[in-house]
This record gives C-alpha cells, sequence and structure tokens, in this order.
C-alpha cells in the first residue's frame, strides 16, 4: 500500500510540481490549500507524512503545524517545512513550531526526494 | 612731622664756645708758662751775675781798702773792713792770708763749723780768691765766698709771682673768652639751633634772627633763605598733593565705573554662556526659552519678561514663556492675539524688524494692552526674533519703573533674542529631524518588508519554473528528444543563476540595511571546510582539477556564524574552481595567535593590480562577460568581504596575472560581537 502525502501549499503551481513528483514516485497524494485546510485535511485523512509551506493564507505554516503537532493522534506524522530562503530565523522558527525538517524554496525535487525518503522508507 | 629731627640730647653736646675756650685757654696757659719758664731763667742768670758782680765789687773794694792796713800790718782795720764786708748778708765766708798767716777770718755763725774748701766745692757758694797787692808786692790773698741762699730767695718770691701773675692772666682771659664766645657764638648758634629745630619739626613760620652782622648771622640769614625756600616748597607740594589727591579721587570713581561696568559684563558672558550652555544641551525649549527669560529680566534689571513665538498661519504671536508675570496676565497675553503691526511694543518691533521701547507708559494713554499698565509695568522693550529675516517670534521685557532703556540693555537683549532664536531653530529642527528619522525609519522598514516580499515572490514562479525543468529533465512527463534535453539543460542553469542573483541581491540587502544578524554559536572550521570542499568536489572533478584540503586535525573550535562562514568559503572555493582551466584548487587553514587564516589557491587566470583592488566592490568580476558563462553574480565577494567583516576579520587577495590567485580571510578564533561592516 503506498504512502499518503499530505502536501500544504497555496501556490498551484507548486502542488502541481509535487503531485507530479510523488505520484510519479509512487506515493499517494492529498493538497491543501491553506493553513486551516492543511490542519483538517491531516484529521480527516492522517498522512504519513505532510509537505507545509511556511507563508499561506489565513493560518500560517507554523500555526498549522502548531496545531496539528499538538493533536496526540497526529503528532507523530512527519512535518517537513518548505520554507523561504535567507530569511533569518525561519528555519529555527520551523523547528520551534514542531516541524521535523524543512527544504529551502527553491528545492530541488530530486533533493526533496530524497529527504522524504528518510521518513518513508 | 615727627621726631626724626629732634635734637640730640644735651648731654652729649660738646659746646662751641667751650671747647674754643678750651682750646684759647690752652694755647694762652702754655705760651704764658713759656714766656714764665723763659723770665725765671733770665732772672736766675741775672741774679747769679749780680751775685758775681757784688763778689766782685767786695773784692774790689778790698783791693782798695786792704793793702795799706795789711802793708802796715794793721789788723784791726782788716777787721773792720771784713766786718764791713759781713753787712752784706750773702758773704758768709772771708779770710784774709798772708803766707800761711790768717790774717783775718770771718765765718757766718750758721756755716761756723766749715772752712774754706767746703765753700769752695759747694753748688751753694760762689767763692773767689784774689791777691792783694800794694805797690805791686803782693800783701796777702783774700777769699770771699758768698752764699747763693739769699738770691734763691729772692728767684723763688719772683718766680712765685710770675706764677700768681700767669695764673691770674689765664684767669681773665678764660673768663673773658668764655663770656665772649657764649655771647657772640654760643647763645646766637643755640637760638640758630632752635630756629632750625622748629623748623625742623615744621614750624616753617619760625623767626630767625639775623641782626647780627658776623658769620652767625649770614648763617642766620641762610637758615631764613632756607626756611623760606623749604616753606615755598612745602606750599608747591601740598598744591600738587592736592592736585594728586583730586586726580587719585577722580581715578578711584573712574575705576568704580570701569570696575562695575565689567562686573556687570562678566554677570552678562556668564548668563549667556549658562544660556547658551542651555541652548545646546538641552533640547527641550520650553527649558531652553525659561533660563532665557529667567536672564534676560534679571541682567536687564527689568521685572517680567516674555517670550513669543511667531504662530505663520495664524500670524499671531504665542507667548511661550513668561516670566516674573501672573497667569492672569499670561492668559491676557494669549486672548490679546498680538499681530505685527499692532500699536503695542512686539507689533511695532516686528513690523520693524527692530528693537521697540516705550520708556513710560504714563504717557502712552491709548497703548493697546491696558493690563500691562495696570499689572505696575511702566517701561517695555520688545526685540524682534529674526532667523535669516524671517520672524520667529519676540522677547518682550517690562519693568515697573519708567525711563529709557540704554543701549547696552538693548544690545543684551538682542543677545538673548539671537540665542532665543538659536533655541527655536534647534527645537524646529530637532523636530524635523526626528519626523525625518520616523518616516526613514518607516521607510527602511518598508525596504526590508518590500525585499522579503520581493523575495518570495521572485522565488515562487522561479520555483515552478525550475521544477518543472527537473521534471521533464527526470523524464517523469516521457521521454524528451536529446535536443529538448540540451536546451531544458541552459534553461535550468540560466535560472539557478537567476536565483542566485536574487539570493544575493536579498543579502547584500540586508546586510546594507543591518538586518543581517549573525547567529553566533560553536562550530568546527574543520569540519566546515570539508562540508564545502565535498560540496564542490563534483564541480572540480567535472574540469579535472584536483581539490586538496589542508586542515589541522586539531583544529580549535571557533565561535561565529557557521552558515554564513559556509558562504564566505563557497563563494571562494566557487570562484577558484570556476576560474581555473588546469591545476589545482588548495585550502588551507592555520590558527595563530586566536586567530583563523584560511586560504584558497588557484592555479587560475589570476588578477591584475587593479582587479585586486576592485574586485571586493558590488558587480565586479575581472571580465564583465564572463559572468554569463561562469556562472555567479558578481555580488559573492562583496558579500564575503561583509561576511568575514561583521566577525571582526579580514579578506584580500594576492595574484600574479596568469598565474593564479590567492584568497585570504581571517576570523577571530571566538567571535563574542557582531561588528559593522564599512
Amino acid at each position: 500500500m503506498s504512502k499518503l502525502i499530505l502536501v500544504v501549499e497555496d501556490q498551484e503551481d507548486n502542488r502541481r510540481i509535487l503531485r507530479d513528483l510523488l505520484t510519479n514516485s509512487g506515493y499517494e497524494v492529498i493538497e491543501a490549500v491553506n493553513g486551516l485546510d492543511g490542519v483538517s485535511s491531516a484529521e480527516t485523512y492522517r498522512p504519513d507524512l505532510i509537505l507545509m509551506d511556511i507563508q499561506l493564507p489565513g493560518i500560517d505554516g507554523y500555526e498549522a503545524t502548531r496545531q496539528i503537532k499538538a493533536n496526540p493522534d497526529l503528532n507523530k506524522i512527519p512535518i517537513i517545512a518548505v520554507t523561504s530562503y535567507a530569511l533569518s530565523g525561519d528555519d529555527q522558527k520551523a523547528f520551534v513550531a514542531g516541524c521535523d525538517d524543512y527544504v529551502t524554496k527553491p528545492f530541488s525535487p530530486r533533493e526533496l526526494l530524497a529527504k522524504i525518503r528518510d521518513y518513508l522508507p | 612731622m615727627n621726631n626724626t629731627y629732634s635734637s640730640t640730647p644735651a648731654s652729649k653736646i660738646r659746646s662751641v664756645s667751650r671747647r674754643f675756650s678750651y682750646a684759647f685757654i690752652g694755647v694762652v696757659t702754655l705760651i704764658l708758662i713759656l714766656f714764665a719758664t723763659a723770665a725765671i731763667i733770665i732772672d736766675s742768670s741775672r741774679i747769679n751775675a749780680e751775685l758775681e758782680k757784688r763778689l766782685d765789687n767786695a773784692l774790689k773794694l778790698s783791693y782798695i781798702s786792704l793793702p795799706a792796713p795789711l802793708w802796715n800790718l794793721d789788723n784791726d782795720v782788716v777787721d773792720d773792713f771784713i766786718e764791713a764786708l759781713f753787712l752784706d748778708e750773702s758773704i758768709v765766708f772771708a779770710e784774709v792770708v798772708w803766707g800761711n798767716q790768717v790774717i783775718s777770718k770771718r765765718v757766718r755763725q750758721k756755716f761756723q763749723q766749715k772752712d774754706a774748701s767746703y765753700f769752695r766745692q759747694s753748688s751753694q757758694f760762689i767763692d773767689k780768691i784774689s791777691n792783694i797787692l800794694y805797690e805791686g808786692n803782693k800783701v796777702g790773698t783774700i777769699r770771699l765766698a758768698m752764699s747763693r741762699e739769699s738770691v734763691k730767695k729772692e728767684l723763688i718770691v719772683t718766680i712765685l709771682g710770675i706764677i700768681a701773675l700767669t695764673i691770674l692772666i689765664i684767669i681773665a682771659i678764660a673768663l673773658t673768652s668764655l663770656i665772649i664766645t657764649k655771647k657772640y657764638i654760643s647763645r646766637p648758634l643755640l637760638k640758630l639751633q632752635e630756629s632750625a629745630s622748629l623748623i625742623a619739626h615744621g614750624d616753617l613760620n619760625t623767626f630767625i634772627d639775623k641782626s647780627s652782622s658776623d658769620e652767625i648771622g649770614l648763617l642766620a640769614q641762610h637758615l631764613d633763605d632756607m626756611r623760606e625756600s623749604i616753606k615755598q616748597l612745602f606750599s608747591e607740594l601740598s598744591e600738587s598733593k592736592e592736585k594728586i589727591e583730586d586726580y587719585s579721587r577722580t581715578l578711584e570713581q573712574k575705576v568704580e565705573v570701569r570696575t562695575q561696568a565689567l562686573a556687570r559684563s562678566v554677570e552678562e558672558l556668564k548668563a549667556l554662556g549658562d544660556v547658551s550652555q542651555v541652548v545646546s544641551s538641552t533640547l527641550d525649549l520650553e527649558t531652553v526659552l525659561a533660563n532665557i527669560a529667567r536672564h534676560a529680566v534679571q541682567l536687564s534689571k527689568t521685572d517680567a519678561g516674555t517670550i513669543y513665538e511667531f504662530d505663520e498661519d495664524a500670524q499671531v504671536f504665542v507667548p511661550r514663556i513668561n516670566h516674573g508675570v501672573s497667569e492672569a496676565f499670561i492668559e491676557a497675553l494669549h486672548e490679546s492675539g498680538l499681530r505685527i503691526g499692532d500699536k503695542t511694543v512686539i507689533g511695532q518691533a516686528a513690523l520693524n524688524r527692530a528693537p521697540d521701547q516705550v520708556p513710560d507708559l504714563v504717557n502712552v494713554p491709548d497703548y493697546p494692552l491696558s493690563y500691562v499698565h495696570q499689572a505696575g509695568f511702566r517701561a517695555l522693550l520688545a526685540v524682534p526674533l529674526l532667523r535669516k529675516d524671517r520672524l520667529i517670534g519676540g522677547l518682550v521685557v517690562r519693568r515697573k519703573t519708567a525711563g529709557e532703556f540704554p543701549a547696552p540693555v538693548v544690545d543684551l537683549i538682542q543677545t538673548f533674542a539671537a540665542q532665543s532664536v538659536l533655541a527655536i531653530h534647534n527645537a524646529r529642527l530637532f523636530r524635523e529631524v526626528e519626523e525625518k528619522s520616523r518616516q526613514l525609519e518607516a521607510a527602511d522598514k518598508h525596504k526590508s518588508e518590500f525585499l522579503a516580499n520581493m523575495s518570495h515572490e521572485l522565488r515562487t514562479p522561479l520555483n515552478a519554473i525550475l521544477g518543472y525543468t527537473e521534471l521533464i529533465l527526470d523524464n517523469i512527463y516521457g521521454d524528451i528528444p536529446e535536443k529538448i534535453q540540451e536546451v531544458l539543460e541552459r534553461l535550468e542553469q540560466n535560472g539557478r543563476h537567476l536565483l542566485g542573483l536574487i539570493n544575493d541581491v536579498l543579502d547584500l540587502s540586508k546586510i546594507e540595511a543591518g538586518q543581517l544578524t549573525l547567529s553566533l554559536s560553536e562550530y568546527s572550521l574543520g569540519e566546515l571546510v570539508q562540508t564545502v570542499s565535498a560540496s564542490v568536489e563534483a564541480l572540480a572533478s567535472e574540469k579535472n582539477l584536483e581539490l586538496r584540503v589542508n586542515v589541522p586535525a586539531d583544529l580549535t573550535i571557533g565561535k561565529g556564524d557557521e552558515q554564513r562562514i559556509a558562504q564566505v568559503l563557497l563563494n571562494l572555493l566557487g570562484n577558484a574552481i570556476k576560474f581555473t582551466e588546469e591545476g589545482d584548487v588548495r585550502v588551507e587553514v592555520v590558527v595563530s595567535n586566536q586567530t583563523f587564516l584560511v586560504s584558497v589557491s588557484d592555479t587560475g587566470l589570476g588578477l591584475s593590480e587593479a582587479d585586486q583592488k576592485r574586485i571586493f566592490e558590488e558587480f565586479q568580476q575581472v571580465d564583465g562577460s564572463s559572468t554569463r558563462i561562469k556562472g555567479g553574480t558578481g555580488l559573492g565577494l562583496a558579500i564575503a568581504k561583509r561576511i568575514v567583516e561583521m566577525h571582526g576579520g579580514r579578506i584580500w587577495v594576492e595574484s600574479t596575472l596568469g598565474k593564479g590567485s590567492t584568497f585570504w580571510f581571517t576570523l577571530p578564533v571566538s567571535v563574542e560581537h557582531q561588528k559593522e561592516s564599512r
């Protein structure tokens, strides 16, 4: 049974790239377009991994991560933050919010895939 | 006059007349004694001669009287004759001898026992022997001795008489001379001395007796002349003295006036200094103006003062600071809404742009502000506050006593006005600066927000472009022809270049805005060098370049921003590989003196001296055209320099054109505080 990955991303193109990349690699992908949507999708689908964009409309990625990690049923799900490059402290903020790892945008699909495989062997 | 001129005590005086008398008497006495002695000597020899003459006479008498008796042997006659001779008291011995026979002999009773030889030998006596001849035949010898005794007595009487006479004469002369000198010398001299003493004591009107016609009279005359001269001198002196006293009195008054003026100046200077100090040290306008108003009132010896600020929009004077007036008065000033050209001192001063004063309000019954007079003020002085011909306010002082304000006071108030202008201007400038810096701060915040947003906005589509390209290249959307693959690779390269540009611009902007903060933590430079080298290993081997890393195994742990240091090293290594076609690239680290020294050397193109200087500036690359081919933004070294400097280090390059370059940078082993870059 293939693993389920939740992609929380407001950008259509980015969602599509991730979807194409991950689907092609054999993962099942569900998508959310904002923070609140991301939290409810996590509760509904209980994915095996979450790719969390940080800059999102409504509640941002940090807040969404905090809410998900606050849920005992969901706090085991690895969350990889997708942060903007060089905005100082973004990585730190991501870890503080509860993210397990992070990649900076723009990411190389190949590198991202490698990172995902670390969590979903 | 004091006792300096008092006469010497009488006991010490040796009277001139007495000294003269003594000398005179002494000389006279000496002369008299000499005369007396001479007289005595002469007299005694005369007496001796007389004695001898008497003896001779007695002998002569014998010659006459004795021959016959002797011839006749008439001894009695001889005896009688001797008897007769003895009537002369002086004759003490007489003897008439014929052969050995004494015919007659007689000796004075007194010398009965003596014989002839005694008389012959003693000096007390004169003795003479004579032969007595009778018709040429010797008939006997007569020997006579005469005593000098009687003569001696006579001589003594004579000498005593001479001495007595001499003494008498001496006494007479002494008395006379004493009297004469006393009368003609001593007394006039004493009188003169008294007069001189009186003159010496300051009595210049002393009478001096000049009646005498002798030398003393002359002396008196001269003394009197001297007294007259002194008197004149004194009168001249006292005149001069009065003049001098007069002059010094005037001088004292002048000095007093000057001193007061000076004290006033000093006071003014002190006040101005105080005011200047406050103006320059305080930006609180209220404090400054209050200080100015207080000093202005105090120094101009007035009772109240107001500093107005001119409200250009409302065209009225607004009292900003008041000194020495009631709240009601201030209220009234506010309500009066004073304007340029009003018939008030401030209105006129503002209109004429010059000081204006009212010496006495009593003389200006129609003065617009009746409450000023009612508050007890009589004299007013206003000075406009002008800044480069622009009216910014006014300074008014009020006095409760009438009278014109003298020029120095007007000057003083103008000086204070100038200080007020400065203070108001400073405060306005400060307000402007504050406003500007608030705006700047806001602009800065906007800028950094804009940069953050722009970076995100630029990256989002770029992310998509690069993402899709990579997916296509990975054949996720199916196999692609080789020709398209090549183009797609160029597309990806350019996309990554664009991304690098965006990142570098963002970094530099953040550094320039002071927004880049180093996150200082412990790091291992050895590991960092290994990691960075590993990440460029592929690039190097692609170009067949050898990458040598030489890091001491026991390199100390440092403190700094690991990510940023990695960025610097990556940039230098990337450049080295990029610009080297063959040979090797070496990274070396040494540590000394608590400083890491990192070098990145290559065997590439090298840099000209001019390029070495410019290389760390923004958008500088050795060959502008190579930028695109070689990749890189031209910002990497500029950013590296900033990062090194923020760590307190230094970066430089040594290079020979055509032979390669070595980039060096230092880092303090332990960076505790971020330094300023540029």
